[in-house]
């Protein structure tokens, strides 16, 4: 595709930074992932607890560790938000039932890890009972649930959180059905709405050549960090993948990508279990954090929460997932006096962010209200019509994301890099 | 066995009531979806709020000692107030919260229905009130309670169902006789079509979602009175539940939605009573889940290639 350069914007004089602002989210997410911008963040946000303590031995401020844990909530929260963005940012499934699988995972660390069930599994066998349960459960809801469409896959996933919850809070006994009971007497699976106690945390050194002691609070930091930037860099080797296209593709509309011959029911489920299993893997790592599972941490309003951080964020962009959570972990902390208006607040953004800017901050999926009329290869044509005759020049990898976004698959050997 | 024939009748009859609550709220989700193709998440909220306009009305008439105002108009002025009161909110939504998306992603509309119904729930926690609020239903309706063999059910539980049930009849005469209501079945067919057949499709989604709304808040009413107690949160499940109730009946089909509320009210209760009041809810989901992968389309629903 030529772009053709209009007298209004000529290449030679515009600014790289002025084409970067008109870009739009869409670009300015690309621009965002690269490994030049991705790399640099990471070692910094590793860099910052450091620095924080060195701050505190070197002044009469005693923030540091306050502060870590701030910052450690918020690398869980951008974890979560990242996998809820596989689901509903790239394959547009409505996952309403995504916190069961943070509290599935919790709960089976805690059952193999503590005095519970007196099990103590190494973490990595934990991880692997930690993977295999929460993938059998979205299997299980996955499977049946997938074949349905948009909102009823939304209501069932809602359902199937809230069975979930009910399990949680009723296994601290054996369950009784028609009168008979399931289990020997005095079994207590989840401990109710006490949860489960006194979890191990992970066979982890406590000092680091190099850096000295490090405090159980700063090496969690440091592991949700490096599970963050892995699940990144996993998810971006997924978006520019033959899998990743397929999400996209189903996403942006179905029927086209099935005429295309996208097995749409197998590529949904592996979007469906892919971000299951990472959201047990973050409830695992939550639960050795906190020594705690704990039933108000897998409540629907923490659905809720993590949805409008990859909204606001924009669907579909991973930066804006972190941005996203970053903006709604750190004020709560430190307006506590306003705690009671949080939902109040989140649900205001939550309404205005989708009815002024439905793309949100970064977003790549389009969910602007279509004003014209017409198949799927017209709209195609149209949008890309449109945007190339905006853009001041179209670079190579515009024309790659603006071909992800309309559907298209095509093979391009940049993208494979 | 005998355990179950003496207590069977008891748990039909409270399942017709809560059943009857169930399907005055799927109407609702029913009315809305068959015109919008949008599951209206925050309906469960407007019922919330309709059950709580009652209760400040009821407030008012009692507390203040208003003792000129006879207790059936005050009853009357609540219903009057809290369908009026639901019926603008679920119009004022729609304006704000659907309208602007209305031909966008199917995913938008949805996410916002979720924030409006988080709005709704947090706006009357932190507004009103984050504990129940009472509602002195025995100053306001007689406290008799009726004994038929073994069954026993208040007089607020039979005016439930019994005014349950004529909303229903009446809502059907309305969709199914009168002119307005076959340029809602148009709409709800084809809302292009309809257009090009001169109906003001707005002003047809205006009043579905006033009616939807309006419906919900009897049912607030109807549940203050029978329960006499409301919170910001009741809507929550309730409104899940009841759109279980819709889609069990098949969603977009009216006389459906009413079988399926009834049914599923039906349905809670006998397995309330007799396999597990701790996993009540869970048998609920399951239900809904079966219903939907053996019949996507619900008991009454016509087949439609893209639906599910």
């Amino acid at each position: 595709m030529s772009a053709q350069p209009t007298p209004k914007y000529s290449i030679e004089t515009t600014h790289p930074l002025k084409r970067l602002w008109e870009s739009g989210p869409g670009g300015w997410n690309h621009a965002l992932t690269r490994p030049a911008v991705l790399i640099p963040f990471f070692v910094v946000a590793a860099l910052v607890p450091l620095a924080l303590q060195y701050v505190e031995d070197n002044s009469s401020w005693t923030g540091a560790q306050f502060w870590t844990l701030i910052l450690a909530n918020c690398a869980m929260y951008a974890c979560l938000a990242v996998a809820l963005n596989l689901v509903v940012g790239y394959a547009g499934l409505l996952n309403l039932g995504f916190i069961a699988f943070f509290g599935i995972g919790s709960y089976a660390y805690a059952l193999v890890a503590s005095d519970q069930l007196h099990q103590h599994y190494p973490v990595w066998a934990a991880l692997l009972v930690v993977v295999a349960v929460t993938l059998a459960f979205a299997l299980l809801v996955g499977v049946p649930a997938l074949r349905l469409r948009g909102d009823y896959l939304a209501i069932v996933t809602l359902g199937f959180g809230l069975i979930m919850r009910d399990l949680i809070l009723d296994l601290d006994r054996p369950p009784v059905l028609a009168g008979h009971q399931f289990g020997p007497d005095g079994l207590n699976l989840t401990g109710g709405t006490n949860g489960v106690h006194q979890v191990d945390p992970f066979n982890l050194p406590t000092s680091l050549p190099l850096i000295g002691p490090v405090p159980h609070f700063r090496m969690y930091y440091w592991i949700f960090i490096g599970f963050l930037a892995l699940s990144i860099f996993c998810m971006l080797r997924w978006r520019n993948s033959r899998t990743g296209r397929a999400w996209v593709a189903i996403r942006d509309d179905e029927l086209a990508a099935r005429a295309m011959g996208v097995n749409t029911f197998k590529y949904r489920l592996l979007a469906f279990s892919m971000s299951a299993v990472m959201a047990g893997i973050v409830g695992m790592i939550d639960a050795a954090f906190i020594f705690n599972a704990f039933p108000g941490n897998f409540d629907v309003q923490q659905t809720v929460q993590i949805f409008i951080m990859v909204i606001l964020g924009g669907l579909g962009s991973l930066p804006g997932a972190i941005l996203g959570a970053i903006a709604f972990t750190v004020p709560p902390f430190l307006l506590q006096q306003f705690v009671f208006y949080k939902y109040l607040v989140i649900s205001i953004v939550l309404i205005a962010v989708m009815v002024f800017r439905p793309e949100g901050l970064l977003g790549t999926v389009s969910i602007r209200p279509r004003q014209t009329m017409g198949g799927t290869l017209e709209l195609l044509i149209a949008e890309t019509a449109i945007e190339a005759s905006e853009l001041p020049a179209v670079t190579d990898a515009e024309v790659a994301d603006l071909e992800a976004s309309a559907g298209a698959i095509v093979e391009d050997p940049e993208w494979k890099q | 066995m005998d355990y179950f024939l003496q207590n069977f009748p008891q748990q039909l009859v409270n399942g017709l009531e809560a059943g009857s609550l169930y399907a005055l709220i799927a109407l609702g989700y029913t009315l809305i979806y068959g015109i919008l193709e949008m599951l209206n998440f925050a309906h469960g909220d407007v019922y919330m709020v309709g059950a709580f306009l009652a209760a400040g009305v009821a407030g008012v008439f009692v507390h203040n000692e208003v003792a000129a105002v006879p207790a059936g108009l005050a009853v009357a002025l609540m219903m009057v107030l809290a369908m009026g009161g639901a019926g603008l909110l679920g119009v004022g939504i729609e304006r704000v919260a659907y309208r602007p998306l209305r031909n966008a992603n199917r995913l938008a509309p949805l996410i916002t229905a979720i924030g409006v119904s988080l709005f709704l729930e947090s706006a009357v926690q932190v507004w009103v009130s984050p504990a129940p609020v009472l509602v002195p239903s025995n100053a306001l309706v007689p406290q008799t309670v009726f004994h038929l063999g073994n069954v026993v059910t208040p007089l607020t539980g039979v005016m439930l169902f019994v005014v349950a049930v004529a909303l229903m009849v009446a809502l059907d005469a309305f969709v199914f006789r009168t002119r307005f209501g076959s340029a809602m079945r148009a709409t709800a067919q084809d809302r292009e079509a309809a257009t090009f057949m001169g109906i003001d499709v707005d002003r047809v989604i205006m009043v579905t979602f006033f009616l939807a709304s309006a419906l919900a808040g009897m049912g607030g009413v109807l549940f203050g009175l029978r329960y006499a107690s409301v919170d910001f949160f009741m809507g929550y499940l309730l409104g899940i539940k009841a759109f279980t109730a819709a889609v069990i009946g098949g969603i977009g089909n009216i006389r459906g939605a009413m079988v399926g509320g009834l049914l599923l009210g039906v349905l809670e209760s006998l397995v309330g009573g007799f396999i597990s009041s701790q996993f009540q809810d869970s048998f609920v989901f399951l239900a809904l889940i079966t219903v939907l992968l053996i019949r996507p389309q619900g008991l009454f629903g016509q087949p439609l290639a893209d639906r599910a």
